[in-house]
């Protein structure tokens, strides 16, 4: 049983002479919540804005629920918000809320009852009925979080939806995002991976226009669960030598070096541990810490972007 | 020399200028800072002396948008 | 058509939220009354200033109720039309450089119905303020001066508000590609030019849409036949500005530098 909500296939984007987005593929699940993470720069506004129809893609096809839908539906169907969402600052928020709903098909009376609805879900029915110029950042945020979900849509998509706040205003609206998890399909993109894994099941990982790596959160974090040693020895001549030297042994999958310390990535954790503890004592290297631990997303994470 | 003024006719063209000065206060008044450029006392100014023009000039170019 | 109501409901609300219908026709109303009340002031204006002699201000002859209208227009033609442009040069261009557009867009598959809207609540504002403007100086005339042909007044008026209408519908396709002021100096531009070649060479361009300001004070002053060419060329002008608007809309939501 394929329980399909979308699915994009070799998206690409050129805006003249540059590629924003290169051919990146992924299918999201009905009723999961997804985070598309990645540096800044890395296309993942230009990917939700294609996946919104705001602007046609180059190459690729979008393909939304069992196939056959045709664009025109879609809109209805998906709830937007941009990273720097603006209103009509002369609207209250219970008018933009119903002017939005009825552009998307809903009736007058539908309108104000589902805009009462999500207005108070994201907490701002003291401030229905005020200017929305008067909101502060974090009220604006909830409220554009507040029309992506008025006409009931089966998927949404945050661009960046905490990343222009400050931290109370990112706890409101993290709280809630958390809450609407299971109601509603949620694609969100972000620059920080603390944000997606707190949310979010699945993760596509977005870096240059490309997919580095995709899947869920459990499942990668076994996958980049590897075995860790890290040394740190007193800087010397000959203790810098020896960590220098660590790179060849055979046990050592790949070598991370600092000033007065290396991060072994290891294959086999209990060997090389007796080995390296062995030598240690030989040699008499003057050692200050020896820990063994594994790796977590963040670390590749952090390689990944920074590559 | 007589000067023989219809006053009726002329008290439209007073209370239309009053009307446009008026509207102008108001909006002045009811408009966060932020969102006026320059000072508000300044545009307050520009509308009493300036007339027709200054509350012309104060709608077109008095308020930032959103 | 649904969402056409939603929008023009919107541009209503907002133009008056803004205070546009409250100044853009209380300064038509102004200029109207003006013109007549002057002019027929003007000799004691005149004594009173002190600066030309009595026997000459009595010289002066109140010019006909007509050529009076006809000034009127004339007003119209400098603050009025300057008004109405930079009362409507953020129809469009508004929404793109603050950024309310992304919102909008992303739920409408298409943008003519709110161009159309946008085209609707800009020109409702201006024919309601002209009319205004218009009427307050014809029944200042009439009062002040004398009778006036109305079927010549309305003529003229209709032909007028064609004129201003297409050169504020060139807001709405100027302003999706610049911003509000850029958009209002060309459109401005664009109606001065063609008003000004029509006047020099006015068998060479007989089609031309600046001529309608011209013909509407023909009109008025009973005089010159009325030719639908420069009519439905301003027609075609309004229709394939408001497409080609709706289409760079779409193709650009937002202003870059937002």
């Amino acid at each position: 049983m394929t329980n399909k909500l979308l699915s994009i296939h070799e998206l690409t984007k050129n805006i003249g002479s540059i590629t924003p987005v290169k051919g990146i593929s992924f299918e999201l699940q009905r009723g999961s919540c997804t985070a598309l993470l990645g540096p800044n720069g890395a296309g993942k506004t230009t990917t939700l804005r294609m996946l919104a129809g705001l602007i046609p893609q180059t190459r690729g096809e979008i393909r939304y629920g069992s196939g056959n839908a045709h664009t025109k539906d879609w809109r209805n169907r998906i709830g937007y918000l941009p990273q720097y969402p603006k209103f009509y600052s002369w609207m209250s928020g219970m008018e933009y809320l119903s002017f939005s709903a009825k552009l998307s098909g809903l009736s007058g009376r539908e309108a104000v009852k589902r805009s009462r609805d999500v207005i108070e879900m994201v907490g701002l029915e003291q401030a229905a009925k005020r200017r929305i110029s008067g909101y502060s950042g974090g009220m604006k945020q909830r409220l554009g979080i507040a029309q992506a979900l008025v006409h009931e849509p089966e998927l949404i998509m945050l661009d960046e939806p905490v990343s222009a706040l400050d931290p109370i205003g990112r706890r409101e609206v993290m709280d809630l995002l958390y809450r609407l998890r299971g109601e509603v399909t949620v694609l969100f993109s972000t620059h920080v991976l603390h944000d997606a894994e707190e949310i979010c099941d699945d993760m596509v990982l977005m870096v240059d226009g490309e997919i580095a790596e995709k899947g869920s959160l459990s499942e990668l974090r076994t996958k980049y669960r590897q075995p860790v040693l890290t040394i740190e020895v007193e800087p010397g001549e000959r203790e810098i030598a020896w960590l220098d030297s660590l790179a060849s042994r055979p046990y050592v999958h790949e070598i991370e070096l600092g000033k007065r310390g290396a991060k072994l990535m290891v294959t086999d954790m209990a060997a090389a541990r007796t080995a390296l503890i062995k030598e240690l004592a030989d040699s008499g290297i003057e050692l200050l810490r020896f820990e063994a631990g594994t790796s977590s997303l963040e670390d590749m994470f952090m390689k990944v972007v920074s590559s | 020399m007589d000067i023989n003024i219809n006053w009726g006719l002329i008290w439209p063209i007073i209370a239309l200028q009053a009307i446009l000065a008026v509207t102008g206060f108001i909006s002045l008044y009811k408009a966060e800072p932020a969102s006026i450029r320059g000072s508000k006392w300044m545009w307050v100014f520009i509308i009493l002396l300036g007339n027709i023009l200054g509350s012309v000039a104060y709608f077109v170019a008095g308020r930032r948008e959103a | 058509m649904k969402s056409f109501w939603i929008y023009y409901q919107k541009e209503m609300t907002e133009a008056s939220r803004t205070y546009k219908w409250i100044w853009v026709p209380a300064i038509f109303l102004l200029l109207g009354i003006m013109q007549p009340v002057s002019t027929y002031y003007l000799p004691e204006i005149l004594s009173m200033a002190g600066e030309v002699p009595p026997e000459a201000a009595a010289l002066f002859t109140v010019p006909s109720a007509e050529s009076v209208m006809a000034s009127t227009l004339g007003q119209f033609n400098i603050i009025g039309l300057l008004v109405l442009v930079l009362a409507g040069m953020n129809t469009v261009a508004g929404e793109r450089s603050t950024g309310t557009a992304e919102l909008v867009l992303a739920r409408s598959v298409s943008t003519i119905p709110m161009m159309t809207a946008k085209w609707a609540a800009m020109i409702t504002l201006m024919v309601v303020s002209f009319a205004l403007g218009l009427g307050g100086a014809a029944y200042y005339t009439y009062q002040l001066i004398g009778p006036l042909d109305w079927a010549a007044v309305t003529g003229g008026a209709g032909l007028y508000a064609v004129w201003l209408a297409w050169i504020v519908t060139l807001l709405l396709p100027l302003g999706a590609i610049l911003r509000g002021p850029a958009a209002a100096f060309i459109s401005l531009a664009v109606a001065g030019a063609l008003s000004l070649l029509s006047s020099l060479l006015p068998s060479h361009v007989q089609w031309s849409p600046g001529r309608l300001g011209g013909m509407a004070a023909e009109q008025i002053l009973g005089s010159g036949s009325i030719s639908w060419s420069p009519i439905l060329v301003a027609i075609l002008i309004m229709a394939v500005s408001i497409i080609v608007a709706a289409r760079l809309l779409r193709r650009s939501p937002l202003s870059p530098q937002s």
